[in-house]
């Protein structure tokens, strides 16, 4: 049980490190206007360029697969909660990696998803 | 517009990429279903690339995926990680409440307690994404 928990994080550390490099060629792209089809290809053409957005996708596809191996061992009730430490990992991430700030509302609101996820699957 | 204002919009879309990777699930599921192949292992990785490659509904699938990761970037231009991530959990509540119209579906009291949990922390989260944007 204990690798299978293990295994489960691992998938998750992957699975941030991709949003992390998502968000860091996200915030060097402007936003397209997406009722503008042509600033929407324009986004699009930058984005395929950047290869910290591949990176990411590589990140996030091991991940992947590194949850459906840790799925094929645990019951889903088991794997969802643990799975929801990711928003801590994201809450994380952004402080130490991306400059977001804390703030009271954003760490209770975090919290109060988790519990709630982890109520929903074990139910 | 200015950077890091979680506004209507940009809340919707995230919805919207919710519901999307819903219904890339849905798209996924069905396609393994007709093909009878839903198991990966080494040993039957060709055989499962195999059935599935010609199946409409897993190219249905992949289709909105596309889609919805460059709905997700298109987010992130403009709001923290930390908050879209976790505002991204609605559904967590969609896919509950869609189950009790659609399939009849029971929702126990525990199971509505947590749906209101997180219903309550997505409230939190985007607070502090407009706090943040009053004190900018």
């Amino acid at each position: 049980m204990i690798k299978v928990f293990l295994l489960i994080i691992l998938a998750e550390l992957w699975g941030t490190g991709g949003q992390i490099l998502y968000k860091k060629s996200a915030n060097n792209v402007d936003t397209p206007d997406l009722r503008n089809l042509s600033s929407f290809a324009g986004f699009l053409r930058k984005i395929v360029c950047m290869p910290a957005i591949w990176a990411g996708m590589a990140l996030i596809g091991v991940g992947l697969a590194t949850w459906l191996v840790a799925l094929a061992h645990v019951d889903l009730s088991f794997a969802f909660p643990v799975d929801s430490m990711q928003y801590i990992m994201a809450l994380l991430a952004g402080h130490y990696l991306l400059g977001e700030k804390f703030n009271k509302y954003k760490v209770m609101g975090t919290l109060l998803i988790i519990c709630g996820i982890a109520l929903v699957a074990l139910n | 517009m200015r950077k890091n204002s979680l506004t209507l919009n940009m809340f919707l879309l995230i919805v919207l990429t919710d519901i999307g990777e819903s219904i890339a699930q849905l798209f996924m599921k069905t396609g393994l279903n007709q093909t009878g192949m839903d198991s990966v292992t080494f040993a039957n990785l060709q055989m499962f690339f195999q059935a599935n490659v010609s199946n409409a509904y897993i190219w249905l699938g992949i289709f909105v995926y596309i889609i919805n990761f460059f709905l997700w970037i298109t987010i992130l231009t403009r709001i923290d990680l930390s908050i879209a991530f976790p505002v991204g959990s609605t559904s967590y509540i969609f896919v509950p409440v869609l189950s009790l119209f659609f399939l009849n579906e029971t929702i126990n009291p525990a199971r509505w307690a947590g749906i209101a949990l997180i219903v309550a922390g997505i409230h939190f989260v985007s607070m502090s994404a407009r706090l943040k944007k009053r004190e900018a």
